[in-house]
């Protein structure tokens, strides 16, 4: 079971039952718990061969045991994403814990991969239980609905689920070219039916430069 | 209770004559009133004996003594602070943490090897905490910095708490820590879950973690 201790810690109580986390984001447990590394992300040798050469590698532990095990990673704000049976597509450095029970693969996200800094695969988690991803600043939670389509900074995109495509639109002309941009050259824009995951922060991307 | 919380960053000590105040030296962001700020060469309080000990041990942060009246805020480098209120019992923390604290309360310096013998020598090496640590004792309040803000976790008899050492802060009460280690031969081969080291506190008390594994 989640539960926030605070908004930059996560609590997990545990009766025997596993969880996936951040490898050595334990700051503190009572009870009795183990933590085991999990190689190549924890899906198997084509999970490990994947994530190998696209780059979205994470290091991932196993956390079994009796108690209660509090999690936290650089005084990052944690926010909690339960899935019913859907797909949570977030960048390997954003994700904190899962339940174990979820399954996590690799997703090639096409050319927004390249201007947001992220890399050209992504991370999905799949099936139903609970996620806690880490965002820089406390995080907005917004919907997506057919008829409005939702524009984000490819520097503060953190995660998404829902059925929702996803295309990067440019916005250079000839003001960009001379150096007088706005840094706000390049957006995702989302469409579909969804839930986008946005931080008060952004980070160093490419298209945050131009 | 001399100090209130502004907010997460800032807190506020009210000074009145006859109560002195000892704060990290140059953590002083604003004041009212007449207050005085003289530098204490000897690092806290106990006389020059007290001084060579802490230099001694390294546990020399520079101090300045705070007189008058009025009211004072601080704040440094932009760390959580939390206000720990001790009622008879002693805070065990690192001294470049302390923030402010009461002129009421006997400092004094503790020896990691009196707890635990070599093992608490070499918890000290692998904590980051040297050899010594800062202790607090009486009644009054501390203010103690943190990186990403902090939890208190309370310690029962029979409900001891794992901590990692880097994400340790301060702890308070009758409470025995020992590292523990759960090294294995997947960290010899360095395939290993980052979480070798712990501190297990036992007994009674309360222990503070930050959400972070970073030092200040």
């Amino acid at each position: 079971m989640f539960r926030l201790q605070g908004s930059r810690t996560l609590a997990v109580d545990l009766a025997g039952d596993a969880v996936k986390a951040k490898n050595g984001s334990m700051v503190a447990y009572d009870g009795r718990v183990t933590f085991k590394k999990m190689t190549g992300g924890g899906d198997g040798l084509r999970g490990m061969v994947t994530r190998r050469l696209t780059g979205e590698q994470m290091s991932v532990m196993e956390v079994t045991g009796q108690g209660t095990c509090y999690f936290a990673d650089r005084a990052s704000e944690i926010n909690l994403v339960p899935l019913h049976g859907d797909k949570l597509y977030v960048e390997a450095s954003n994700l904190l814990c899962t339940d174990a029970g979820l399954r996590t693969g690799t997703t090639f996200t096409g050319l927004r991969g390249g201007a947001s800094g992220n890399g050209l695969f992504t991370t999905t988690v799949e099936g139903t239980g609970q996620v806690a991803i880490m965002s820089d600043g406390p995080a907005v939670a917004l919907r997506v609905s057919a008829q409005y389509p939702l524009f984000v900074d490819p520097g503060a995109y953190i995660a998404h689920q829902g059925n929702l495509q996803q295309h990067l639109q440019s916005g250079v002309n000839f003001r960009t070219l001379i150096g007088e941009g706005s840094g706000e050259s390049f957006q995702i824009r989302f469409e579909g039916e969804g839930v986008v995951y946005v931080q008060p922060s952004e980070r160093n991307t490419l298209g945050g430069d131009v | 209770m001399p100090f209130r919380e502004i907010n997460s960053k800032m807190i506020e000590a009210t000074v009145v004559p006859g109560q002195r105040l000892y704060s990290q030296r140059g953590a002083m962001l604003a004041y009212r009133g007449e207050v005085s700020f003289t530098p204490n060469i000897q690092g806290g309080q106990g006389g020059v004996m007290s001084m060579i000990g802490r230099r001694v041990a390294g546990e020399a942060t520079p101090l300045m003594t705070v007189e008058g009246s009025g009211t004072v805020m601080f704040g440094h480098g932009g760390h959580h602070i939390q206000v720990i209120d001790l009622t008879g019992d002693t805070l065990y923390v690192e001294a470049d943490r302390l923030l402010a604290f009461d002129g009421t309360l006997q400092q004094g310096t503790m020896f990691m090897g009196s707890q635990g013998g070599v093992m608490g020598m070499v918890r000290g090496q692998v904590t980051g905490q040297g050899l010594f640590t800062t202790t607090l004792k009486g009644h009054g309040a501390v203010a103690v910095m943190a990186h990403g803000g902090v939890i208190e976790l309370p310690i029962t008899p029979g409900r001891e708490v794992h901590v990692d050492p880097q994400a340790y802060v301060a702890h308070h009460g009758d409470v025995r820590n020992k590292l523990s280690t759960a090294l294995g031969w997947r960290d010899m081969v360095g395939r290993g879950s980052g979480e070798a080291f712990q501190l297990e506190l036992s007994g009674n008390g309360a222990v503070y973690v930050q959400a972070s594994e970073e030092k200040l």
